[in-house]
C-alpha cells in the first residue's frame, strides 16, 4: 500500500483493469503492487479527494474456475470481515469502503506511509556494525511487537506477516520532514488477505514464526535486534508468554522438520 | 434550486444521481404512503437523515446500490430501494426499510434519485422534472446537503445502534468529537459493506 | 601452479532416496560438461514405499558397477578426476551412509579430497546451469522437500516450505492407498490418472504465508479413496481419475501460489522448478501461466535432472570446490536434515 515501492518493482507490462476501474474517476488508478495476492491501486472511493486502495484479485488462469473463484469470494470476505473486526476493536488497519466479492475486489482506506521494510532496509543502508545498539530502529521493532500483540489479544492471526505487510503511516501529513528514513509513526497491519480468527498459542506461534523467518531473510544484518520484537510482544497482552514458550516448540520443529519421505 | 447532482468516482457514466435534503418535513406520512402503494410517481430513495453520519455515508449507499444495478445484481426491486437497503449492515431486507427509510414520524428526509436510460424510459427524467416533482410533493425546506448540516441531524445513538457499535470502549474513550465521527463513519462503512456477511 | 589450472573434473554421488546416482562433470572458467550421468532406481512394490534399509542395501550392491559405468562412459580415468562428491544430507540415513561410504572409498583409493553437498543446492546449482536461469525463485518439490528458496547474501534462502509432509510424499503415500503402480514414479502415474479426471473434489486448501501444509489434504484424499475403494465410482460419485485430479490440482495451485508469492516478496520474475514432482507437466504449466502473466519465465529441465542424480552433486560440489571448499574425512558424516540456508555459497556474489 505505499505511495512508494521501489524494491519491489511490479512489471513494466499493463494489466487490464478490473471492471469497476473502467468507469469514469477524476485521475486515473495507478498500479502500486501486483503482489501475490493480487492487484493494488491506488485510486479514489466516492470523491476526487478520498484516496483508497482497490484490492482486486482477478481470475487466476492456471487455477481451476470452480477452486479460483470459491478462493476469491472466500478471501474478499473473509479479509473484509477480518479488518472490521480488526477496526471495531481498535486495531489499526485499512478500514473497508466497499467490496463485490464476486467481481473479487475490496476497496479500502488508504494508508500514507511505506511498508517497514522500507523504513528498516533505509536505516540499515550498508551498514554492518552498530545495528545492535540502534535505539530508534529498536523502538520501531517494538512498535511491531506491540501491535501484533494487539492483533493477537483480539483472536486474529495474520497468515502472512512480513515487514512488507505493515505501513509505517507518518505522524502526521505535514510532516515528512525525514521522508521514509524516519521511524517515526504508527504501525498499520495490512494484507489481511489469509488472515483469520484463532487465539490457539499454536495459531500465534506460528504467525509469529513466519514473521521471524521472513524477517530473517528480509532484513538478515538486523536479525540481532529482532528480540525487541517478540519482547514487546510478550508485554502486549495476557497470555503472550505463553505463545512465546511455543514459539520455541514451532522454531524446534522447523530446524528439525523431517527431510524424509 | 438546491436538487445536487452528485458526482461519484467510479460509477459508469450512463448514471445520474440527484440528491436533495428536505428539513421539516411535514408529509412524510404521505411519502410513505406512496411507497408502500408503489406509486411509481415516486421512484426515490427516501432515507430518514437522521440515521445518517456524513455525506460520504449516504454516498456509499448510492454507490453500492448504482454498482449492483450496473452488475444486474440487485437484491430489491429497483436502484432506489436497493440505496435504502444498502445502509443496512445486514441482510434483512425489510428491517433496513424500518430503519433507515421514511416513516411517518420522519422530519429530516434525504431524497435520492438515481436515473439511467433503460428499454422502457430511454430518455431518463431531467433535474429540472426531478426538482419539480418533489417541490410538488415534499412539503419541506429544502437545504444543501453538506456535512454540516447532517452532523447536525444526525441521531449519533440511533446510527450507533443501527450498526452496532455500543459498548466500543475503546472508541467512547476517544475525546475528540470530530476524531470519533470518523472513527464512527469509518466503522459505519465497513459494517454496510459486509452487510453482515 | 594451481592458479594455471583451467579445467576440473568432478565425481558425484547421490543416494539420499530411492535413486543411487552417479555421474561426471567437467568445468572450464566458462563452460560446464556433462561428462555422464548415470542412474539406478530403487523401486517398492505398489501399496509399498521404500524402506531405507532396502534402499541402503540397493545403493551398496549398485554403486560400484555403476561408477565403473560413469567412468567409463566419461572416457576418463580415475586419475582425471579433481575431486569426490557426495550428498551429504538432506535425506534418509541409511542410503545416504552407504553412498557416503562409497565416496569415502574411492576417495581414498584414488586419493583425491572429498566435498559434501546439500542435495537441495544440487538441485539448485544444476538447475541453473542447465536453464541458464540466473538469480530465480526456486521451487524444489519432491518426495522429501517442498521448499520455496531465493538467493540472498551468501545463502538460499527459505522463504517458504512445507509445514508437515513434503508435496511428493503426500502423492507417494496417496498412491499406496489406491495401489497406484511405483513404476517408474507414483506420481508420475498419478499424473497420467489426473489427465482423464473432470470432476473437481473439495480437498482442504492450506496456505500460511509462504508456508503450505499437505497433511490436511492427505486425510481427506485418503478418506475419499477409502469411500472409492469401498463403494466404487458409481456409489461414490467420482472417479480414481477425478481424485487424482482433484489433488493435484489443489496441491499445485498451492504450490504455484507460495511461488507467486515468493517472486512478488523478492521482486524476481524467474522461477525455476527442481525436485522430482518438478517433472510433473501440469505443475510445469501452472508455474509457467503464473510466470508469464507476471512478465516472466519459468524454468524447468527434464527427468534427467528433475529426479535425483549424480551430475548435480558433481556440480555444486566442483563450485565449492574451486572456491577451496573440502570435507576432511572425519567430518564427512551425513546428516539427514541438513538444510538448504546451513550452506554458505562462497560461488555466488
Amino acid at each position: 500500500m505505499a505511495a512508494t515501492v521501489s524494491d519491489a518493482a511490479a512489471p513494466a507490462h499493463q494489466f487490464p483493469l478490473p471492471k469497476i476501474l473502467t468507469n469514469p474517476a477524476s485521475t486515473p488508478p495507478t498500479l502500486i503492487t501486483q503482489g501475490a495476492e493480487g492487484r493494488l491501486y491506488k485510486t479514489t472511493y466516492l470523491r476526487p479527494d478520498t484516496a483508497c486502495a482497490l484490492k482486486y484479485r482477478p481470475p487466476k488462469p492456471w487455477r481451476h474456475p470452480a477452486l479460483d473463484q470459491r478462493l476469491t469470494r472466500h478471501r474478499i470476505l473473509s479479509e473484509a470481515r477480518i479488518l472490521a473486526k480488526c477496526r471495531r476493536d481498535g486495531l489499526r488497519v485499512p478500514s473497508v469502503y466497499a467490496l463485490d466479492e464476486s467481481a473479487g475486489w475490496l476497496m479500502l482506506e488508504w494508508i500514507e506511509g511505506t511498508p517497514v521494510r522500507v523504513n528498516i532496509n533505509n536505516r540499515l543502508g550498508n551498514r554492518t556494525e552498530g545495528i545492535e545498539d540502534d535505539e530508534q530502529l529498536k523502538d520501531l521493532m517494538r512498535k511491531i511487537g506491540t501491535a501484533v500483540g494487539k492483533m493477537h489479544s483480539i483472536g486474529i492471526i495474520h497468515g502472512d506477516l512480513t515487514t512488507s505487510n505493515m505501513m509505517l503511516k507518518p505522524p502526521s501529513a505535514g510532516s515528512q520532514s525525514d521522508g521514509a528514513a524516519g521511524l517515526e509513526g504508527e504501525i498499520v497491519i495490512i494484507d489481511l488477505g489469509l488472515a483469520g480468527g484463532g487465539v490457539h498459542d499454536e495459531d500465534r506461534a506460528v504467525d509469529l514464526y513466519v514473521l521471524e523467518r521472513a524477517f530473517g531473510s528480509t532484513h538478515p544484518r538486523a536479525e540481532c535486534i529482532f528480540d525487541e520484537v517478540l519482547e514487546a510482544y510478550k508485554k502486549s497482552f495476557k497470555q503472550a508468554g505463553v505463545a512465546l514458550k511455543k514459539l520455541e516448540e514451532v522454531r524446534m520443529r522447523g530446524r528439525k522438520r523431517s527431510m524424509l519421505g | 434550486m438546491s436538487l445536487e447532482t452528485v458526482a461519484l468516482e467510479h460509477v459508469p457514466s450512463s448514471y445520474r444521481i440527484y440528491l436533495a435534503l428536505f428539513r421539516n418535513v411535514r408529509n412524510s406520512g404521505f411519502l410513505h404512503q406512496q411507497l408502500l402503494a408503489r406509486n411509481t410517481d415516486f421512484e426515490y430513495a427516501f432515507i430518514d437523515a437522521s440515521t445518517i453520519v456524513s455525506r460520504l455515508h449516504l454516498l456509499s449507499a448510492i454507490f453500492k446500490a448504482v454498482n449492483s444495478s450496473a452488475n444486474g445484481a440487485l437484491k430489491t426491486p429497483n436502484v432506489h430501494s436497493e440505496t435504502v437497503v444498502s445502509l443496512s449492515a445486514s441482510n434483512n431486507i425489510s428491517d433496513a426499510y424500518r430503519r433507515f427509510g421514511v416513516s411517518p414520524s420522519t422530519t429530516d428526509l434525504f431524497v435520492v434519485k438515481i436515473t439511467f436510460p433503460s428499454d422502457s424510459t430511454p430518455v431518463p427524467a431531467s433535474a429540472d422534472a426531478i426538482y419539480k416533482h418533489l417541490k410538488d410533493n415534499v412539503e419541506g425546506d429544502i437545504v444543501p446537503p453538506t456535512d454540516e448540516s447532517i452532523s447536525s441531524i444526525a441521531d449519533v445513538k440511533t446510527v450507533r445502534k443501527n450498526y452496532k457499535l455500543n459498548g466500543l470502549a475503546w472508541l467512547d474513550a476517544v475525546k475528540d468529537e470530530v476524531v470519533k465521527r470518523e472513527e464512527i463513519e469509518k466503522l459505519v462503512l465497513s459494517g454496510m459493506a459486509l452487510r453482515g456477511l | 601452479m594451481p592458479s594455471k589450472k583451467s579445467s576440473w573434473i568432478a565425481l558425484g554421488c547421490e543416494g539420499s532416496a530411492n535413486k543411487l546416482g552417479i555421474g561426471l562433470i567437467r568445468h572450464t572458467p566458462t563452460s560446464a560438461t556433462i561428462l555422464s550421468n548415470l542412474r539406478h532406481t530403487f523401486i517398492s512394490p505398489p501399496g509399498t514405499g521404500f524402506l531405507p534399509k532396502d534402499t541402503a542395501l540397493h545403493h551398496r550392491t549398485e554403486f560400484v558397477a555403476l561408477a565403473r559405468r560413469a567412468i567409463a562412459e566419461a572416457g576418463i580415468s580415475p586419475a582425471d578426476v579433481d575431486c569426490i562428491c557426495f550428498t551429504q544430507g538432506p535425506g534418509m540415513g541409511a542410503p545416504l551412509t552407504s553412498v557416503a561410504i562409497g565416496a569415502r572409498t574411492l576417495a581414498l583409493l584414488w586419493d583425491r579430497p572429498l566435498v559434501g553437498v546439500n542435495h537441495c543446492v544440487g538441485h539448485i546449482e544444476m538447475g541453473r546451469e542447465v536453464t541458464g536461469a540466473d538469480n530465480p525463485v526456486v521451487l524444489y518439490v519432491s518426495g522429501g522437500n517442498s521448499q520455496v528458496i531465493a538467493y540472498a547474501e551468501k545463502r538460499y534462502r527459505i522463504f517458504g516450505e512445507t509445514l508437515d509432509i513434503a508435496v511428493g510424499n503426500c502423492l507417494d503415500r496417496f498412491a499406496r492407498v489406491l495401489n497406484i503402480s511405483n513404476d517408474p514414479a507414483p506420481g508420475y502415474n498419478i499424473e497420467q490418472l489426473a489427465k482423464k479426471g473432470k470432476q473437481l473434489l473439495e480437498l482442504p486448501y492450506i496456505v500460511k504465508g509462504m508456508d503450505c501444509s499437505f497433511s490436511g489434504i492427505l486425510t481427506s484424499a485418503e478418506a475419499l479413496a477409502a469411500q472409492l475403494l469401498e463403494r466404487g465410482p458409481d456409489g461414490a460419485g467420482f472417479t480414481v481419475e477425478d481424485l487424482c485430479f482433484s489433488l493435484q490440482e489443489t496441491i499445485f495451485a498451492m504450490l504455484v501460489e507460495i511461488t507467486e508469492r515468493a517472486m512478488a516478496h523478492v521482486g524476481s520474475s524467474q522461477v525455476l522448478i527442481v525436485g522430482g514432482v518438478g517433472c510433473n507437466e501440469r505443475l510445469q504449466d501452472m508455474i509457467a501461466s503464473m510466470a508469464q502473466e507476471r512478465g516472466g519465465s519459468v524454468f524447468a529441465m527434464d527427468e534427467r535432472f528433475c529426479i535425483d542424480n549424480g551430475i548435480m552433486i558433481a556440480h555444486a560440489g566442483l563450485l565449492a570446490y574451486r572456491t577451496g571448499f573440502r570435507t576432511p574425512l572425519d567430518e564427512s558424516v551425513c546428516t539427514q536434515r541438513f538444510r538448504t540456508d546451513d550452506v554458505y555459497v562462497e560461488w555466488r556474489d
